[in-house]
């Protein structure tokens, strides 16, 4: 066995990402990553910490972070930016009062400096309620055309019944992958 | 590569050691041969495994959906006790028929899901257009009882509330038609049956002195700027956000419940996973124990557990001291007084 081939061996462990799943409360962020991982999603309770799932996706593992969104858990958030490769930013997209709320948060985000590198993707959650926004009703709510900063992307899904949550995460895992993989 | 690099070994092998060797080596191969056959056959056997659910819900789903549909043809004509039955009915299968396909979403091909969802979403249409055609909607009941309450009601509809909607304006116009529910009502009672809110979003927004009943069973409910109201609601198949309350009485089953900036209020609750309160006063909590006809029914349309309630373990965000209990909320001590008193109220 050369070196040639041992450095590619450990390349190859490395084939690892860290996504980081933030939003605000009652968006739907465990329910997104249990469904993700195939768990029940009927026996979720409000998240008073975070979740860490490890998980094996299109060969990549996945280190999962969901971090708890209610008012007083957000100034942790902070705690869990370093090192991420991609966030995953939840929306309930039925929630019309709280839009403003979900905007300025997603901005302040937006401008941490250790979050520069990661690409981000908006889940517009719970699109199976009747009322929810349309993910381009989402998209201008958020004013995500504004973002130069971020790779970004959204798309519409719902937890419940598991719909584009897989779209959303391979969307996730091309871009992360072209950007630090490309010596492959 | 790798295989070239294994017949060298090989021959080297053969060289040095002998028959004994290669004699062993061959087994091995063939033990891993089998081994890997094995393996695939029982890959296939878990495939054709997949195949039989599948062709149990295919079956399974377009049964349901059949019967649904001759329920909704079988509408046009009759009189209209029975069109209101059969369309409490359809609405009914055609909620445990999502949740069927929910369940099922695991072992479903993209294609498959999509498919079902397209015809799913053809039923709620159709039974949506025939409830318009046969029971066109009344406007609200309760409204002709007090005239300046009526008018403080249209007032406030026409003109949606600025400090609220002032960051969401764009949106609100778009969807407000599609929002289920109450807002901007002082001194009245309101009700909404099970045919208005099944499986809907409902939200309450700035009620106060109200006296509310929802029969049936929302998917969500959210509750915002409500002062002096008595709120009761059927099962709520999922999670409950309640934001600034204050006086008020609430009653509701439901999977989460998520309460903030709340003062002095009392929620009969059923939770199957857990209530939590943040920035919250004076909140207290005793076990659901309102009533209506159908509730058994709107139970098992939601899929909550009847036989788990955590409605007394409440988590507090503005609390972490362990071991003392929370100074914010509170359990109803006088339960059998409460709960009568609010099967009492039921009754106006």
């Amino acid at each position: 066995m050369g070196l040639l081939t041992i450095l590619k061996k450990m390349k190859q462990k490395e084939r690892e990402m860290r996504l980081l799943m933030l939003g605000l409360d009652n968006a739907g962020k465990t329910t997104i990553l249990k469904k993700f991982n195939g768990e029940d999603v009927s026996t979720i309770s409000p998240t008073l910490g975070f979740n860490i799932k490890t998980l094996e996706h299109k060969g990549f593992k996945l280190n999962i972070w969901d971090v708890g969104g209610q008012k007083s858990l957000r100034s942790y958030w902070r705690n869990y930016f370093e090192s991420t490769d991609g966030l995953v930013w939840v929306v309930d997209s039925a929630d019309r009062l709280r839009l403003e709320d979900c905007r300025k948060e997603l901005s302040a985000l937006l401008l941490e400096e250790r979050l520069a590198g990661a690409t981000l993707l908006v889940f517009a959650n719970k699109q199976d309620l009747p009322g929810a926004l349309s993910k381009e009703a989402i998209r201008e709510a958020l004013v995500l055309d504004e973002i130069k900063s971020h790779h970004w992307c959204i798309i519409g899904c719902s937890a419940v019944s598991g719909e584009n949550l897989l779209a959303g995460v391979d969307w996730l895992l091309d871009d992360i992958a072209a950007r630090i993989f490309t010596a492959d | 590569m790798d295989a070239a690099s294994e017949v060298e070994q090989e021959n080297g092998f053969a060289g040095k050691r002998g028959a004994a060797k290669i004699q062993e080596r061959l087994q091995k191969r063939h033990q891993a041969r089998t081994d890997d056959s094995d393996r695939r056959k029982e890959t296939k056997e878990n495939h054709s495994v997949a195949e039989e659910k599948l062709e149990y819900f295919s079956s399974t789903f377009n049964t349901e959906r059949a019967s649904i549909e001759q329920l909704l043809s079988s509408c046009s004509g009759a009189e209209r006790g029975v069109v209101s039955q059969r369309l409490e009915e359809a609405t009914a299968k055609t909620a445990q028929l999502k949740k069927f396909l929910n369940d099922s979403v695991l072992f479903l091909t993209q294609y498959e899901l999509r498919q079902a969802q397209a015809a799913l979403q053809k039923l709620q249409t159709s039974l949506a257009e025939t409830r318009e055609e046969a029971l066109p909607k009344k406007k609200f009941a309760f409204r002709a009882r007090s005239k300046a309450a009526d008018k403080v009601a249209s007032s406030a509809s026409d003109s949606p509330d600025g400090a609220t909607a002032a960051g969401t304006v764009k949106v609100d116009g778009a969807a407000a038609s599609e929002q289920c529910g109450f807002s901007n009502i002082d001194s009245e009672f309101l009700t909404k049956t099970s045919e208005e809110i099944q499986n809907r979003d409902v939200l309450l927004t700035h009620l106060t002195n109200c006296k509310v009943r929802l029969f049936g069973s929302p998917s969500t409910l959210h509750l915002k700027h409500i002062d002096s109201c008595e709120i009761l609601c059927g099962p709520v198949s999922r999670s409950v956000f309640v934001d600034h309350c204050r006086n008020s009485t609430l009653a509701f089953p439901c999977q989460q419940l998520r309460t903030h900036n709340t003062t002095d209020t009392q929620v009969y609750l059923h939770v199957t996973s857990r209530a939590i309160i943040e920035d919250c006063h004076g909140v207290s909590f005793a076990p659901f124990s309102w009533s209506y006809p159908n509730l058994e029914e709107d139970f098992n349309v939601s899929g909550l557990d009847r036989g788990r309630n955590n409605w007394s373990q409440v988590d507090d965000f503005n609390w972490l001291a362990a071991g003392t209990p929370s100074p914010n909320w509170s359990v109803i001590t006088e339960i059998t007084f409460c709960g009568n008193a609010l099967k009492a109220s039921m009754t106006i």
